[in-house]
């Protein structure tokens, strides 16, 4: 007896959502637009807020940045729950390996002096400033309008309790496995005048009303502030011999590049807009420029500590980086 | 003999990939960079055909996927091919007849 193989093909009614079938066509999607698209809540509101009756509970007016359609923003790095965990999970796995590398050496105990007071007096009490990006990048997921925006803030904020995290534990490694160095830096944070304009400025972040204004002001003092702490002192540190902070540094930087990704994205996506394209960059000329001036003030005094304790050329480093983010932020309306 | 080469010119090459979540960026991709190809669609199989040539660009492929993609994550993609593989370089696999 002789059997014949076929295969039976039975199309599916549908391919995808509906609401991803009207934009992209109907054909498979991937998981990131299927748990996307379309679900910011835009109807059926039955009332408005008591403490801003102008507007509606999700509303695009929180901001004045808007985009015509919010889906013509995407996460390029395409992150949904899964991927998201999935490359953060291996992220703090491979900085527990720099670290358990770190204290097996003995490196932290082998620092320079300056260095280690770097560390300990303007390093670790960053977890605060990451703490409050976590709450600025909260109030953007809140009031964001568009889910594809809200998620990538949402997953941004979640990245600066991991951030605080990372500096945490170098604290703690630092201080010999105790917690005594985070009570020093919290007081460092509250009290040392190199570090009260990013706590001012991070507070004042914090209130700010409009989300659009609070990201640009976050990622002015985030350019500046990491592009000194984890690109040039990182440079610095290995001609130093402080290899400990090199290793840190490297999963700080790491993380940095990844983060830019969506909020670069964004402001593409802002000045792309068909409708508001010119407002949009008008707007991000004027805003990024005082961001940048503001992060600049903020950032200066944290510098020229860092120039007093190890002498590296920081306070010039921060002008240069603040020079070009302003030029950015202009430049690209052409 | 020169009808043959005429048919010859106009073969088609191919690709069979594995229709996955991964891979369907990659499917995109070649569509996009291959605007002749014809593509058909069997149970947990895509096969993509065009004539004399299907190029797969590693700029492409890491835009659609989001992320950074080497080309030779291309094999973990592939069940099957028709055609020569003229290039297979960091940027850019080339599936060509060479004759």
């Amino acid at each position: 007896m002789q059997y014949e193989l076929k295969t039976q093909v039975i199309e599916p009614q549908r391919s995808t959502f509906t609401a991803i079938e009207k934009r992209y066509g109907d054909k498979p999607a991937s998981r990131y637009l299927e748990g996307i698209i379309d679900v910011q809540p835009k109807e059926n509101f039955h009332y408005r807020p008591t403490w801003d009756p102008q507007r509606e509970i999700y509303d695009d007016t929180f901001s004045l940045f808007r985009l015509t359609d919010p889906y013509s923003y995407l996460d390029p790095r395409q992150y949904y729950y899964a991927p998201y965990v999935t490359a953060r999970a291996g992220h703090h796995e491979a900085f527990a390996t720099s670290l358990s590398y770190i204290e097996d050496r003995g490196l932290l105990e082998r620092l320079p002096d300056g260095w280690k007071s770097v560390l300990t007096e303007l390093v670790v009490p960053l977890r605060h400033l990451e703490s409050g990006g976590q709450l600025i990048l909260c109030g953007m997921a809140r009031f964001g309008f568009g889910a594809t925006i809200t998620q990538a803030a949402a997953y941004s904020a979640f990245d600066r309790v991991g951030n605080a995290q990372v500096l945490s534990r170098a604290g703690i490694a630092l201080g010999g496995g105790t917690a005594d160095l985070l009570g020093e830096a919290k007081e460092h944070w509250m009290e040392d005048a190199s570090l009260q304009g990013l706590r001012k400025l991070t507070e004042e972040t914090i209130v700010e009303s409009d989300w659009g204004v609070a990201l640009l002001q976050l990622d002015a003092v985030d350019q500046l502030l990491y592009d000194l702490l984890y690109r040039h002192l990182d440079d610095e540190a290995v001609v130093a011999g402080a290899p400990a902070y090199s290793l840190i540094s490297q999963h700080m930087a790491s993380w940095f590049a990844d983060n830019r990704k969506w909020i670069d994205a964004l402001y593409k996506a802002w000045r792309a807009d068909e409708q508001l394209g010119d407002t949009n960059a008008a707007l991000l000329e004027e805003h990024g420029q005082r961001a940048v001036d503001r992060a600049l003030e903020a950032v200066t005094p944290f510098a020229a500590r860092i120039d007093e304790l190890i002498g590296v050329g920081a306070v010039d480093c921060v002008n240069a980086k603040a020079a070009e983010v302003r030029s950015a932020h202009a430049a690209e309306q052409a | 003999m020169s009808d043959q080469t005429e048919t010859k010119a106009a073969r088609d090459v191919g690709v069979v990939i594995q229709e996955s979540e991964n891979n369907r960026p990659v499917i995109e991709a070649i569509e996009q960079d291959n605007p002749a190809c014809t593509i058909s669609h069997s149970p947990g199989l895509v096969r993509i055909t065009a004539p004399q040539r299907i190029v797969i660009t590693q700029e492409t492929v890491e835009e659609k996927l989001g992320r950074e993609w080497e080309t030779h994550e291309f094999q973990m993609a592939i069940v099957s091919y028709f055609g020569n593989i003229q290039e297979w370089d960091d940027d850019e696999i080339v599936i060509a007849w060479d004759h």
